[in-house]
């Protein structure tokens, strides 16, 4: 039995951890057992529990178990204020703990503060806190995040890439021949890829040296992040075999955070010295300065059987892909006939030929291997067996003959020999259909008997029609991901890249005496760059041209979104179908029932990408490749019998029941259920990969077992005679450090299930629900949500629109991006002044960070109708509010300059001397001709003095090199602030990229308060917009004299139904009277009844209304309001980036309309539907003025005689000035006539009076 | 109607180059903090530790904020 391979990435990921982990932990342990203390003294108070409430624990255990929500960073969790009625026991304990804390100091401060979070246990858990496994098995969630999970699956998927495929690729191209010499040869070795470095780094000397680049570095600098390919080679030169080792043969991107990423195993702290944010996920590349993530790709799984009746025609189909061919072949259902259909073939073949051609020559066999025993499906097949006598094809080679007479012909035939048919049937059949099943030594068992059994699918569906295969089920789609494209991307390369060099070769070798010894080594060079420009660009544009597998893909990869930390994150776990848009099919976009637990059931976008566009769940991992042939060897070692000398009685026999691998039948067995037993038990004790798949499919009578890459799956808790596999010993080992995920993996106590094992399995969502059929426990409910809706606060309480609708706007919320928000300077850029993190959090929240980098404010809200501008969702906020920084963002805009360089040597220049102090527009201007740092730019101000040379062509009049400035002529062209709300200059970059171009890259800032329509919303998708700003003495207070920061209408609830914002309220209130974070995690979270209880004990209503009297007359408000905090986040869109208006203005040159937009000050358009309403009311001197006069206007001279146009008052056609008159008329009518004109066709005005007299 | 107005800026073709010659600019290594003063047409690159993002200072002239 083979081990299971090691997995470099991963593998390092969790020792790593493991290392971190098992650092001492007492310090933290025991201070947080004191500081738990008080709290078990006062079970009521912390009741609050922010436990998932899986399942209603004794008072004590909550008590104990819940311990709050503190994070128990070692001080943290001693000074963080606890309820107020802890306060005196708190400092009572006091006194002891500063001497233990001196000792034990320096061990904290060796651990980063952060790397806390993703510890399993910091909600204030000490070691000595009862594990209850109902409520704490959700600990293996933040274990599990730590070695897989949400951007993992990229960077995973990236390292199998650089470790296992490429070498692969280079395997499969190993050897290069020359057509002139055939004793020539050079052969790749070895393929590896080095760290990343500069290009200038790189091409200085062979000897390498490590880089010190960094990927915020190549952000600035517009860089590719990328690192060297290098291979070693052996090669003939004369008559010895040369070997070269680290040829460079060109750059790979790298993706940041995969293990050849210079972020790789740093710590947090080093993190901040490479100016790279420790809470980026990683998982892009750096393209000439862009973020570019390559989106995840669903597609229909490959190399599987699908039965689908499209128009009422059954057919079973296959992709089959392998590295050398991509086909799909059909086996259709027509007029009750089998046929096997390829794009090979000119047209379809009866089955039983194909069949007789692989081999299998009796009828008998062939009947039996396809619909067995069964009379049944015999008499489905029977009448196929009508062709053979029709054709009179009755053995193997008349069956050959009759394939290859039908296919298509690949090229011209030499001429001067027939072809062969038997020769190309066999061809044919052996790599071309079905190309995935191999054929070797020409035994063609194995693909007749796949050939059979899709033929039996087929006979099955028509019997029965609901075992017609489901397209929509996850389980039958793979995701593509970096990893696979770029591999495909190499592979299309790297044959190029050895087409070129054997033309080069082969170029020389072909001359019959050379002057010198032949050495292939110098033209391995000589084409230099070709790989590197083609992956890169690729990467940056994102159309995948590959000529191979025919295709033309663009939009691969997209820039990565950093408009907040959660729509990078929501970035990263996108996934794109590969259905067109148009189609008007629900079945695609509707939610699965088997995306359970692994797609995101609330996040989607609206409109058209509904439900095409659909994101990971928490708790997902996506498959990497897997050998098949170790998993082949167990099935046999596990008694299975080969398949290939099975006949059909022993194949579809009763009780039979046959073993598929990566859906390639190969093996039989008569005990499936023992056999998937012992298979998982294999797999369970880390025999076989943890992501090889069995399941058995009770229809076909198959267990099928998947080692395929792209399958998406969970890990699941195990449960074995009705008991879990998790108990409190683990989970404290857990807590301990002694163990993590992947210890929980090898000891069998958690397992991966994808989709079709997951639909083999009964789970239980809890432990109380378990029973003797149970196979799986739920690590937690909530991962069913993926990590964009699971900011949302009791989404389980609202109806799901709205979860949706948040998810669209989450990441649209202005907050901070990452921690080098500062140092990175991006095109645009939105911050909010003083963020925070909201009062009402959930498990997600923290798993993925959000409280580090939030984006909102916990916004006091009253319910209830003030003044009237607050209709329609609109908002009123409190001035003094918006005075103290609430919804106070700043804006960054980036405006880049690159100093070109032209082909005659001449390139772009600076040019201080052409400031003029005269022009006010040039005043700010310093004296290395840009603008000051620190300036105010308004309107019109030139912001940099740039200079063009006149002359850039290689082909100058003196010829030849024109060094700049020599002479030449130069153009200004200076670059001026075009926008009409002023903005300061916050920093200027100078930096050079790779070809020596400079790049200027000026970086301008805006700090701006709401003001009247500016967008807000809260986490339920309940946006608004500012309505009114009121002062403060206007608004209304409380009787402790609290005023709301947002009056919200309450006609906001009823129709939308976020009963999740009204707990959110609730809990946030509880939390702000006691001081607690508070939970609204999905099927969980904090409890209202807790909460009321809080608020009660608080002296407040327990509904979480309060008494207010009205700022503006000073009486009681006649009702009791609902009045707490709720998290609100500031949208993207603001007033100021639409204010837009016209009167007059720039006018396009084409049509002489007005421009259309605000930034060409383009005018308001009257539109189709508005025009019809002036038509239907009849205002036609309205509607001339609007689309006419107001617009483009023109006068022509038209001659009454011919009709057509003149001027001056000529008509040119009739050769007078007779009956010429002036009309007005639209420029673009005048236009198309002159347009028509151009094409031959005449259009003739006809005049009459504007005003008749009779 | 305004007929077909020759662009201005080509034929304004700049005059004074040379003021900006000999004149040396103080920029911030983005890595050291170290102050890196460049003439035209140097690498930009900082004198000390090799880094290749250069800020320019902060002007010393006055401005005023209006604090809203």
């Amino acid at each position: 039995m083979p081990p299971r391979p090691k997995k470099p990435g991963p593998t390092e990921i969790g020792d790593a951890a493991a290392k971190a982990a098992r650092k001492p932990r007492a310090p933290r342990g025991s201070k947080a057992g004191d500081a738990t203390a008080p709290d078990a003294a006062n079970p009521s108070q912390s009741g609050a529990s922010d436990t998932i409430n899986v399942k209603p624990a004794k008072p004590s255990t909550t008590a104990e178990s819940s311990a709050p929500a503190v994070p128990a960073s070692g001080e943290t969790a001693q000074d963080a204020p606890r309820g107020g009625n802890n306060a005196v026991e708190e400092t009572s304990s006091r006194p002891a703990k500063p001497t233990r804390k001196r000792k034990e100091q320096p061990v904290p401060a060796a651990k980063d503060d952060f790397s806390n979070l993703l510890e399993p246990f910091y909600y204030g858990k000490s070691l000595t806190d009862p594990i209850n496994t109902a409520t704490d098995k959700w600990n293996l969630l933040p274990a599990f995040l730590k070695v897989k999970g949400l951007v993992k699956q990229h960077i995973d998927s990236f390292n199998h890439f650089v470790d296992v495929e490429l070498k692969k690729i280079v395997e499969a191209n190993r050897v290069v021949h020359s057509d002139a010499d055939d004793k020539f040869f050079l052969r790749y070795t070895d393929i590896r890829v080095l760290k990343p470095n500069r290009i200038d780094e790189d091409n200085k000397d062979m000897k390498y040296k490590e880089s010190n680049i960094t990927p915020n570095e190549c952000r600035l600098r517009d860089l590719t992040y990328a690192a060297p390919i290098v291979v070693d080679i052996e090669y003939r030169r004369g008559n010895r075999i040369v070997r070269r080792k680290d040829i460079r043969i060109g750059r790979l991107p790298i993706m940041l955070r995969s293990n050849k990423c210079v972020l790789h195993g740093r710590s947090n702290k080093d993190m901040g010295l490479l100016n790279e944010c420790e809470i980026d996920p990683g998982g892009y590349f750096v393209v000439r300065g862009q973020e570019k993530v390559i989106l995840v790709q669903e597609q229909l799984s490959k190399n599987r059987v699908i039965v689908e009746s499209a128009k009422g025609i059954m057919q079973a189909s296959v992709t089959s892909s392998t590295h050398e061919r991509k086909s799909k072949t059909y086996v259709i259902l027509k007029k009750g006939r089998l046929y096997l259909r390829h794009n090979i073939l000119n047209e379809e073949i009866p089955i039983v030929f194909i069949l007789k051609a692989m081999g299998i020559q009796s009828d008998h066999e062939i009947i039996l291997l396809v619909a067995g025993e069964d009379t049944i499906y015999q008499d489905q097949f029977a009448p196929n067996f009508e062709a053979c006598t029709r054709e009179n094809v009755y053995t193997q080679q008349q069956a050959l003959e009759y394939i290859g007479s039908k296919i298509k012909m690949m090229r011209k035939p030499s001429g001067y020999q027939r072809r062969n048919y038997q020769h190309e049937a066999i061809e044919c059949l052996a790599t071309i259909v079905i190309t995935h099943v191999p054929v070797f030594g020409m035994n063609f068992r194995p693909k007749a008997l796949y050939v059979a059994f899709m033929a039996r699918r087929v006979l099955m569906a028509m019997h029965d029609p609901t075992l017609v295969d489901d397209r929509d089920y996850v389980g039958n789609k793979r995701l593509e991901l970096a990893g696979q494209m770029l591999s495909i991307l190499f592979e299309d390369h790297f044959k190029r890249f050895n087409h070129e060099f054997k033309m080069n070769i082969d170029k020389v070798l072909k001359k019959p005496n050379r002057a010198s010894e032949f050495d292939a080594y110098d033209h391995m060079h000589l084409h230099g760059n070709h790989l590197t420009m083609g992956i890169e660009r690729a990467l940056s544009t994102g159309n995948w041209n590959l000529k191979r597998f025919k295709m033309e893909r663009a939009g691969v990869t997209h820039l990565l979104s950093r408009l907040s930390y959660i729509s990078a994150i929501g970035m990263m776990t996108r996934i794109s179908s590969q259905f067109e848009k148009t189609r008007k099919v629900s079945g695609p976009r509707a939610l699965q029932p088997s995306q359970f637990g692994m797609l995101c059931p609330s996040d989607t976008p609206e409109g058209e990408a509904c439900g095409l566009v659909k994101n990971l769940a928490l708790m997902t991992h996506i498959t990497t490749e897997d050998e098949e042939d170790p998993v082949r060897k167990l099935v046999f070692i596990l008694g299975a019998e080969d398949i290939v000398s099975a006949s059909g009685y022993e194949i579809h026999g009763v009780g039979a029941y046959v073993v598929f691998v990566n859906g390639t039948p190969i093996a039989v067995t008569r005990t499936p259920k023992k056999f998937l037993t012992d298979f998982r038990r294999f797999r369970r004790i880390g025999r076989i990969s943890e992501f090889v798949s069995i399941y058995i499919n009770h229809h076909h009578n198959g267990v099928h077992i998947a080692t395929d890459e792209g399958r998406i799956c969970r890990p699941l808790i195990i449960v074995e005679r009705g008991r879990t596999k998790v108990t409190a010993r683990y989970l404290k080992a857990l807590r301990k450090g002694t163990m993590n995920f992947d210890d929980f993996l090898t000891r069998g106590l958690v397992e991966y299930l994808d989709v079709n094992e997951e639909n083999d399995s009964n789970i239980s969502v809890y432990e109380k629900d378990i029973n003797e059929h149970t196979t799986h426990l739920e690590v937690e409910p909530f991962t069913i949500l993926g990590a964009v809706a699971g900011l949302i606060p009791y989404p389980h309480h609202n109806q799901s629109p709205r979860n949706t609708y948040q998810c669209a706007m989450g990441k649209q919320a202005i907050g901070s991006i990452a921690y080098n928000q500062f140092t990175r300077i991006d095109t645009l850029l939105y911050l909010m002044v003083y963020p925070q993190k909201p009062m009402v959090s959930t498990r997600t929240i923290e798993l993925i960070k959000y409280d580090k980098l939030p984006a909102g404010q916990n916004a006091t809200v009253a319910v209830m109708s003030y003044s009237g501008y607050d209709i329609e969702d609109a908002l009123v906020l409190n001035k003094a509010s918006v005075d103290r920084g609430f919804g106070r963002c700043q804006v960054f805009k980036k405006m880049a300059v690159q100093l070109k360089n032209y082909a005659n040597g001449a390139s772009d220049m600076i040019n201080a001397g052409a400031r003029d102090a005269t022009n006010p527009n040039h005043s700010k201007i310093g004296g290395d001709g840009i603008v000051e740092v620190g300036m105010e730019l308004a309107k019109d101000d030139v912001y940099l003095l740039k200079a063009t040379p006149a002359n850039t062509s290689i082909y100058s009049v003196s010829g030849g090199a024109n060094p700049h400035g020599g002479g030449g002529e130069w153009r200004d062209t200076h670059s001026s602030y075009k926008l009409p709300d002023p903005c300061y200059v916050d920093k200027i970059m100078v930096a050079e990229n790779d070809n020596q171009t400079r790049i200027i890259k000026i970086q301008t800032r805006q700090t701006r308060r709401p003001e009247l329509g500016d967008k807000f919303s809260s986490r339920h998708g309940q946006k608004g917009v500012v309505g009114i700003i009121s002062p403060q003495a206007d608004m209304p207070f409380s009787d402790d004299g609290v005023t709301p920061d947002i009056i919200m209408n309450p006609h906001g609830f009823p129709s939308r139904m976020t009963v999740g914002k009204m707990m959110e309220l609730l809990s946030g209130k509880a939390g702000v009277l006691e001081g607690t974070q508070q939970y609204g995690t999905a099927f969980g979270g904090s409890k209202v009844e807790d909460m009321a209880m809080i608020l009660l004990k608080k002296g407040f209503s327990y509904s979480g209304k309060d008494y207010l009297t009205s700022g503006i007359t000073g009486e009681a408000l006649p009702s009791y309001v609902f009045f707490g905090p709720i998290y609100y986040q500031k949208l993207k869109h603001m007033v100021q980036d639409k204010l837009h208006s016209r009167a007059r203005g720039p006018r396009a040159t084409l049509t002489r309309q007005p421009t259309e937009g605000r930034s060409r000050d383009g005018g308001l358009r009257l539109g189709e539907m508005e025009r019809d309403c002036l038509i239907a009311y009849g205002a036609s001197q309205l509607l001339l003025e609007r689309l006419m006069v107001s617009s483009d206007a023109h006068e022509v001279d038209v001659c009454e005689k011919c009709g057509q146009m003149g001027y001056q008052g000529w008509c040119q056609a009739c050769k007078t000035g007779e009956g010429v008159s002036k009309i007005t008329m639209p420029y673009a009518a005048k236009l198309l006539l002159q347009e028509l004109a151009s094409m031959n066709v005449k259009v003739k005005l006809g005049l009459g009076e504007e005003f008749p007299s009779g | 109607m305004s007929g077909y107005v020759p662009p201005t800026s080509t034929a304004a073709a700049t005059t004074t180059t040379s003021t900006g010659e000999g004149r040396s600019v103080d920029y911030t290594c983005g890595d050291c903090n170290a102050a890196v003063s460049l003439k035209r047409g140097e690498p930009i690159r900082c004198r000390s530790c090799g880094h290749r993002v250069l800020y320019k200072q902060r002007t010393n002239r006055m401005v005023q904020f209006e604090a809203r």
